[in-house]
């Protein structure tokens, strides 16, 4: 990760040590304002947190012998300049619809608030006061 | 003003046999980016994971924070070269963060720019959101 100037006109880019992404831009009036194609520390974790969530409500479906066909998660992290705070990560919101053949809405509901409390990131999140809401949806078979 | 950013991860199959795929978020910048058990716990093999992001995140936040605060004390950097390094125990979760940070900033040193440093740990977003993990550590030098 490099960065180059001040904060209001400086940029920076960021590069995975896998090697899965590499030199992605980024700035501050891209991180507050529109994205203009560059990503952000709020992004990325956004990306994370679908990642992290899916997998663990998988490994909740699949532990209940009911394996998910398809889970799609849309996150979105939002950042808010909270008085006397200064800017901060306040919220993560998961929409989460599932195809998993077998499990009925009850197991599913359960599955996913485990899945849930078993994301590390989600009681990271939780632990700093950010507000977590995960909203799950079974589609029809 | 509050900022929402947005991204979309789909999974197919059970947790260890199956995978996942970072689809799109909201600039567009990460492109397609796969996931598997295997890339976060085990050999990466190229894939990106959860801990990785995260790690990217932090990584672009504190050197954001640092530049900030470095510009309020009148000496922007030239550059500054970060690195974060989360460790994720399958079973516990992150249990560590390592940033390590090399600057180019005229006028500044060694003990102001750790200072500064120190601060951003603790004061940049994604410092604050990470705040419980157990572990966070910080190696802070100007270039030589």
């Amino acid at each position: 990760m490099a960065w180059e100037g001040n904060v209001a006109r400086g940029a920076g880019h960021i590069s995975a040590d896998t090697g899965a992404f590499s030199d992605l831009p980024f700035s501050l009036a891209t991180r507050i304002g529109a994205a203009e194609g560059r990503t952000s520390p709020e992004e990325l974790l956004a990306a994370a947190h679908g990642g992290c969530i899916t997998m663990s409500v998988a490994s909740e479906l699949t532990q209940a012998g009911t394996p998910p066909q398809r889970l799609d998660a849309t996150t979105v992290v939002r950042m808010d300049d909270v008085e006397g705070r200064g800017h901060q990560i306040v919220k993560s919101t998961v929409t989460m619809r599932a195809r998993v053949p077998g499990a009925d809405e009850s197991a599913f509901a359960r599955a996913v608030e485990t899945g849930d409390e078993g994301c590390p990131f989600s009681t990271l999140l939780r632990n700093a006061g950010v507000d977590v809401v995960v909203n799950a949806e079974l589609e029809e078979e | 003003m509050a900022t929402d950013r947005r991204a979309e991860v789909t999974w197919n199959g059970s947790l260890m046999e199956g995978s996942g795929t970072i689809r799109s978020t909201t600039s567009g910048a990460i492109g397609e980016q796969a996931v598997t058990w295997a890339s976060r716990a085990e050999d990466p093999a190229g894939r990106t994971s959860p801990e990785e992001l995260i790690a990217a995140a932090h990584a672009a936040c504190f050197s954001m924070a640092l530049s900030n605060g470095l510009a309020q004390q009148g000496s922007a950097p030239e550059e500054l070269q970060t690195s974060a390094t989360v460790t994720f125990q399958p079973g516990e979760g992150i249990t560590k963060i390592m940033l390590t940070v090399t600057g180019r900033v005229p006028g500044v040193d060694e003990e102001a720019f750790r200072r500064a440093a120190e601060d951003a740990k603790e004061n940049c977003p994604v410092s604050k959101a990470l705040a419980s993990v157990p572990e966070i550590t910080l190696d802070a030098h100007l270039a030589t």
